[in-house]
């Protein structure tokens, strides 16, 4: 295992190597000036040359590129161009509000994804199933903005149960404070990927109750209860990971749309005014940031498999 | 809200949505305090950003029009645009009790009320020098800095008492061009505190040398800089405006508590001013909708039908017009439209046939400015000339526009795309540079994210469409765009830049005085699409350097028939305050801050 491990953590080096690299070149080949787009329509190209030698863009792109990368070692991300910030201190303020409203949202989706999956598998083909279903389609095609749209209308505008915006706490241990007004941005999130976990819930559970050694199981006389814990939930975790895995991206995106409209500024809306504003520095840290917890989460999912999976056993040819 | 000219460009997607004008301070604001409650809170909606520089000089890579927000109700500047309803000098409001003009308005005489800073110490005519002194020694790295204005135009600064000031101009100025456009950039800072290089230092003289003065500008843009600061700095705890900062959050938030030892005349009466950000505007309308604690806010132009909900919700809503020409830029040297667009009877052909009036009526629901020309009539009607007043020189004519395109040589293909039938320069040829067959399309690239926007662009679309002028549409975010939309000439029209052929990012703002340097004059810092003329550049002289109505009106018609660029309609920005909250209004289109210190709640 430990082999293992250090094999993958070198694989993850290069990995955030090779994102770094290709960021940094696309991002330089964007059309556009980082300048203008900086200091607006209307700059004279004084104040552009004043602005491309604060920020080395007057280099070559090689030299820009090695400079970024003894910055980087040195723990510096580098200048917000358009927040007047340094980029580390941006993602230190977002990345615990997002992780918190990602966390709670995956877990609550898992949560209610499981049992859902497992008990449609169980129900195969009769009306719960159907009803859950057709459920999980509507959500799963709806996009996420809609679905906010329409819990605001209703459980703010029309019942005035809760608040339309999220809580405007800096501190994790503050945005707990406030749990009324993380039930909405929670819940869009985890709406959404509850309709997309439960399906492969449901047909991973499908398959592994087909198999041999579920038969094996009841033929011994193993209480319902027990094979759907021991057996069932089990085997079929294992795909069910890996599309928790491969949603992280998906997660973040949908994270934009509840950022905007519960008023929440994270990451995502972070990134995305970053992509707008050509504003380089955050592009690159954010996406440093995205790309190394991306690894680490593939990381981690390999782990959960051996956990889950006696059969796999790494670092054993 | 004061933003500033080359600000207020750059922060247009949030000014659509967000911009919070202060009320108007009208010079018998303070009158209604005798009916009024003391104290209460008062929570401002902000969309899009927040301030992230405190010190009021901010240098040129700062480009956050916000901070203007956070600076404006603790350094105001010398000169107060927005009287009541009016754009005009606030004089009760400024820091100057008179401004004198002589020696053929060569010479300005500045003398400053008695007012003091909140530590107790005088305001006096060493602050402005000392503003003075850090601006001369940064040319050009203040963010507001407009080659050859204030200080270039300076030649000497004289301070024969302590509130006196005496600026000797290198040429004659407009005295209401220089005190509502230049003067009002410029705010007094406190020299006695912040006139060192550390926070240890002693404050001295430093700011007397160039080196000093540069090393003092150092300073203070770097603690400027530091967020987590803004409350605890010392330095930022000697103000002479209405408001002192009482908090500041990472999220962008930020409190103001009145000021106890303002000198002006409208003490603030409420006891708090919270202001809030909001990531977008849907946010905003849906704390607005739910009974949130937001008591003033702006209503995106394409939420307008909300304001029946809105008053019910115990909110009112005023319009107030914006101090800016809403404009579509067409790109004079783009090496496929270049030729087209530098054809007068083109742009006049393209501008017959926007339905302005049709667009002010169903886009913007009323509430827009008819964009008749240069000078927005809503927001500056006694600076609005006879002609602008009147509609304009070329009302909505799809008639005039086709008689026009068939009398230069065009094959005018209603709902199609026409094209150029006799090439040449000739009076009844297509013009120079336009080949025989060469159709009448082009590209308008416009800032995305506002509904409003999107259907006015579509508008013009279509109605071009009369005359077989073919526009093709492209929505980009605005600082996509604005990297995109470089500066071109005839001398210098790089394809990486000039690629863009028409261009709408919405509107360009003015200051108090509406005149046309830097948006029309050959070289202009607004004029990307390389518009020049001497005829232009002459008459716009005349109105900075010249003080005759009738000059400006020259200027003005001018450059309504000649169209630099092509006017449209301009939205107003809505607000929404608080029906119990006193003194938001009348609303003032060039307010110079964010005055709240007029506001009260409504015994």
């Amino acid at each position: 295992m430990t082999a293992f491990l250090i094999r993958r953590i070198g694989q993850a080096a290069a990995v955030v190597m090779g994102v770094m690299v290709l960021t940094f070149v696309l991002i330089h080949l964007e059309p556009g000036s980082a300048a203008r787009a900086a200091l607006g329509p209307h700059v004279t190209a004084g104040r552009i040359a004043i602005f491309n030698s604060t920020y080395g863009l007057n280099e070559p792109l090689y030299r820009q590129f090695g400079g970024y990368l003894a910055q980087v070692a040195r723990g510096n991300l580098g200048t917000s161009y358009a927040l007047q910030q340094p980029v580390s201190t941006l993602i230190a303020q977002r990345l615990p509000r997002d992780l918190l409203l990602l966390g709670v949202s995956t877990a609550l989706a898992l949560i209610l994804a499981l049992p859902l999956g497992l008990y449609q598998a169980l129900r195969r083909n009769r009306p719960g199933d159907y009803v859950f279903t057709g459920i999980a389609f509507t959500l799963y095609s709806m996009p996420d903005f809609l679905l906010a749209i329409a819990l605001i209308a209703v459980f703010c505008v029309q019942l005035r149960l809760l608040p339309p915006e999220a809580p405007q706490a800096t501190t994790v241990t503050g945005l707990l404070a406030d749990p009324r007004a993380l039930i909405l941005p929670v819940l869009t999130l985890a709406l959404v990927s509850v309709a997309s976990f439960s399906r492969y819930m449901r047909s991973s559970a499908i398959d592994t109750l087909a198999q041999d050694y579920i038969r094996v199981a009841r033929a011994k006389g193993l209480s319902q209860r027990l094979i759907l814990a021991r057996h069932v939930l089990r085997n079929s975790l294992l795909p069910v990971i890996t599309i928790v895995g491969l949603s992280f991206p998906a997660i973040v995106a949908g994270a934009v749309i509840a950022e905007e409209v519960f008023n929440f500024p994270g990451m995502g809306l972070l990134f995305y005014q970053a992509a707008t504003s050509h504003d380089f520095p955050v592009l690159l840290g954010s996406t440093l940031v995205v790309g190394i917890s991306t690894v680490i989460g593939s990381l981690a999912a390999d782990i959960a498999y051996a956990v889950l999976d006696p059969r796999i056993r790494y670092g054993r040819g | 809200m004061r933003i500033p000219r080359a600000k207020a460009a750059f922060a247009l997607p949030v000014i659509l949505t967000a911009i919070l004008v202060g009320a108007a301070c009208s010079e018998g604001g303070g009158s209604q305090k005798g009916h009024v409650k003391a104290g209460g809170t008062t929570s401002l909606a902000w969309v899009g950003a927040s301030p992230d520089f405190i010190f009021p000089l901010p240098p040129a890579t700062n480009t956050n029009g916000y901070n203007a927000n956070l600076e404006n109700p603790l350094w105001p500047n010398l000169t107060y645009d927005g009287n009541g309803s009016q754009a005009a000098v606030n004089s009760q409001e400024s820091l100057f009790s008179a401004i004198r003009f002589t020696d053929r308005d060569t010479t300005i005489t500045i003398t400053l009320k008695p007012w003091k800073w909140s530590d107790g110490a005088p305001v006096t005519s060493r602050d402005f020098t000392f503003v003075y002194h850090l601006l001369k020694a940064e040319v050009p790295n203040w963010y507001l800095y407009v080659p050859g204005l204030f200080p270039d135009d300076v030649a000497s600064v004289a301070t024969p008492g302590p509130h006196t000031v005496v600026m000797h101009l290198t040429h004659s100025y407009n005295p209401t061009f220089y005190t509502e456009n230049v003067l009002s950039e410029v705010p007094l800072l406190p020299q006695h505190a912040w006139d060192k290089t550390s926070m240890s230092g002693k404050a001295g003289n430093d700011d007397d040398t160039t080196g000093g003065a540069k090393a003092v500008y150092a300073f203070l843009a770097r603690e400027g800089a530091q967020m987590t600061t803004f409350t605890t700095n010392p330095l930022w705890k000697v103000v002479d405006g209405p408001w002192t900062l009482a908090s500041f959050q990472s999220n962008g938030a930020w409190d103001f508590v009145p000021n106890k030892h303002y000198s002006g005349p409208d003490k603030p009466i409420l006891a708090r001013w919270n202001n809030v950000p909001y990531t977008t505007d849907a946010a905003e309308v849906d704390a607005l909708r739910s009974g949130s604690s937001v008591d003033v806010a702006t209503l995106p132009p394409n939420d307008i039908a909300q304001e029946g909900v809105l008053k019910s919700e115990g909110y009112s809503v005023a319009p107030v017009p914006y101090p800016a020409v809403g404009d579509i830029m067409p790109n004079l040297h783009n090496a496929a439209a270049g030729a087209l667009l530098r054809q007068l009877y083109i742009r006049q052909a393209l501008e017959d046939l926007i339905n302005r009036p049709q667009i002010v009526s169903k886009v913007f629901g009323g509430a827009a400015d008819p964009g008749n020309g240069p000078v927005p009539v809503q927001a500056f009607p006694s600076w609005a000339s006879p002609l602008e007043k009147s509609g304009g020189p070329y009302p909505y004519s799809p008639s005039v526009a086709i008689a026009l395109l068939k009398a230069r040589g065009w094959k005018v293909a209603p709902g199609g795309t026409s094209a150029c039938q006799r090439a040449g320069t000739g009076a009844a040829d297509c013009g120079a540079g336009i080949a025989a067959g060469q159709p009448l399309r082009f590209q308008l690239d416009y800032s995305s994210g506002s509904a409003t926007m999107d259907e006015e662009d579509a508008a013009i679309q279509s109605s071009e469409a009369q005359a077989g002028v073919r526009i093709s549409l492209k929505a980009e975010p605005f600082n996509t765009l604005s990297g995109e939309v470089g500066t071109c000439t005839a001398s210098s029209h790089p394809a990486s830049g000039c690629g863009w052929q028409l261009v709408n990012f919405g509107y360009a703002p003015y200051e108090a005085y509406p005149a046309g340097d830097g948006f029309f004059d050959t070289g202009g810092y607004n004029n990307q699409g390389g518009y020049s003329s001497t005829e232009m550049d002459s008459l716009i002289n005349a109105t900075e350097y010249g003080s005759s109505t009738s000059a400006f009106f020259s200027y003005e018609d001018y450059a309504a028939r000649q169209l630099p660029w092509l006017w449209i309609p301009l939205p107003s920005n809505i607000f929404v305050y608080r029906s119990t909250l006193q003194g938001f209004t009348p609303l003032n289109p060039v307010s110079g801050g964010l005055n709240a210190e007029v506001w009260s709640y409504r015994p």
